[in-house]
């Protein structure tokens, strides 16, 4: 098929004299010049559609992100609408309430970007840096581990549980992260879990 | 009006979930005649009316052609076994040419398309296949099979492949669709074509669901989303369209093929068909050309491009 074609392509540059269109050849060359030239000030848009993981439960919904603009020619790339992707296993082109509107989070101004503390009494949000966010979560969660965990229940057998606080990890993981999640949430007594190696 | 307010058995299912089929044979007594009138709302007020008008004439023949023609029997089950196994499309393209029943349909078509109103190189080149004898009729069919037209016939090719559709179309239309398997990226399961375009559709259990269409036997199967048609791969593909346009058809562009096959988004206009957009839509072609990106899709009425 592509020896057809670049023989066809270099009749065409060679000048040679044949019609080297079904057109041209059914004698409607003259319609085929004057569409190439009525079309010639238009441009391309460039769009993509890319597959992804909605990123809001440990279903993990396969998604398909329509966008506008080409990354690759430097231009600014915006999502401008989002569906279920038929072709995904899990959803088959279904998405819940909160999948179906992910489009209004994508675009969101209140959308979180950074990690943010409102301190206890403070009426507003702070933003801080990960390093001083992930500090904090660390030191909050081992006084809570240590003030609420229970080593053994009221019969005096070994549960070692810790249920005041809940861990919600993602939902586009690979395998061994899930696992690995799972192991060190799990081994730190926390009952309040979610990730995608539940479902 | 008692079961008010009782939760339904399957409150999980949301919308329309996909189960798509894995072929669709065509119907070539509605194919046709559809596509006629496809062809003929296209060609309104469009730069290539005249083209799209003759077309259309032309697909109206491939219609009538096939009044009176006896019911095609199906492949004998040893066949059909046999393709399945060595997962080969059950229709032998270059067998299928070399019969009678091809050769009873190419010589209606020859005569009808008489009728139709066409320029003087047309039917200069309808008057040279007339003139053709059998022989030469099925080398044609054969060039138009191995997707070998040659260029200084093209014009010739087109009325031979238009017969060869027709065939086609009624030779896949006697298969099992539930008996074909996957033979390969960008080869049709029913008989081996290429596709023509590829379209996005709203069937019912199949909403968004990707169907490519056999430019020989308009045979479609499911072939998922974002991928290219002509070889399968998933990455760097984008689309392109006219800037401003609705997003109904788009080229579905392959970096790894420097190709482009369209992409009919029937799903937002159920009119489309994958023929006669496909050739309506020329516009996108050339520009893709100037940008490097060759034409994937083949279509003897848009060969050259």
């Amino acid at each position: 098929m592509n020896m057809d074609l670049s023989r066809r392509a270099f009749l065409r540059t060679a000048g040679a004299g044949l019609a080297g269109t079904s057109l041209g050849a059914l004698g409607f060359g003259e319609v085929e010049e004057a569409h190439a030239a009525a079309i010639r000030p238009f441009k391309l848009a460039a769009t993509t559609e890319t597959r992804n993981t909605c990123t809001y439960c440990s279903v993990a919904c396969g998604i398909l992100l329509y966008s506008k603009g080409s990354l690759a020619k430097g231009e600014k790339a915006e999502i401008i609408h989002v569906e279920g992707d038929p072709d995904h296993p899990t959803n088959r082109g279904t998405l819940c309430p909160k999948g179906a509107a992910l489009l209004d989070m994508v675009r969101a101004e209140t959308r979180l970007q950074s990690p943010r503390i409102r301190k206890a009494g403070s009426d507003k949000f702070e933003r801080i840096s990960w390093d001083e966010a992930l500090d904090r979560v660390v030191r909050h969660m081992k006084a809570d581990r240590d003030a609420n965990f229970v080593a053994k229940n009221k019969d005096g057998v070994t549960v070692n549980r810790w249920t005041t606080t809940g861990f919600l990890a993602a939902s586009a993981t690979t395998n061994e992260t899930a696992f690995a999640t799972y192991k060190v949430v799990r081994s730190a007594g926390i009952l309040v879990f979610d990730n995608q190696a539940r479902v | 009006m008692s079961d008010f307010g009782v939760p339904s058995p399957d409150p999980t299912a949301i919308g329309d979930t996909s189960t798509p089929p894995f072929a669709r044979l065509p119907d070539p007594e509605t194919l046709f005649a559809r596509r006629a009138d496809r062809f003929r709302t296209l060609a309104k007020g469009a730069d290539l009316g005249p083209y799209l008008d003759f077309l259309g004439r032309l697909c109206d023949v491939q219609d009538a052609v096939q009044d009176g023609l006896p019911d095609v029997p199906p492949p004998p089950p040893e066949v059909i076994a046999r393709a399945k196994a060595h997962a080969m499309p059950p229709i032998d393209r270059t067998a299928a040419v070399a019969d009678e029943s091809f050769m009873a349909i190419f010589d209606r078509l020859v005569a009808r398309a008489r009728e139709v109103d066409m320029p003087d190189a047309a039917r200069a080149a309808l008057a040279r296949v007339a003139d053709a004898d059998a022989t030469a009729r099925v080398a044609m069919a054969e060039a138009v099979v191995a997707n070998r037209i040659p260029v200084e016939a093209l014009a010739e090719h087109v009325f031979a492949a238009a017969a060869v559709q027709v065939h086609f179309a009624r030779l896949a239309a006697a298969l099992d669709a539930t008996r074909l398997v996957p033979v390969g990226e960008g080869a049709c399961p029913a008989c081996g074509g290429p596709p023509v375009s590829s379209m996005v559709v709203g069937w019912p259990g199949a909403h968004g669901n990707r169907f490519c269409v056999c430019s020989t036997c308009r045979t479609a199967w499911n072939h998922v989303r974002v991928k290219c048609c002509l070889c399968g791969e998933t990455k760097g593909i984008s689309y392109r369209e006219i800037e401003g346009g609705d997003g109904v058809v788009k080229a579905e562009v392959c970096e790894a093929c420097a190709a482009q096959v369209k992409i009919l988004y029937q799903v937002k206009d159920p009119d489309l068909d994958p023929v006669a957009d496909d050739v309506a839509t020329l516009a996108l072609d050339i520009k893709m050309r100037d940008e490097g990106i060759r034409r994937g899709g083949v279509d003897p009425f848009l060969i050259g491009w």
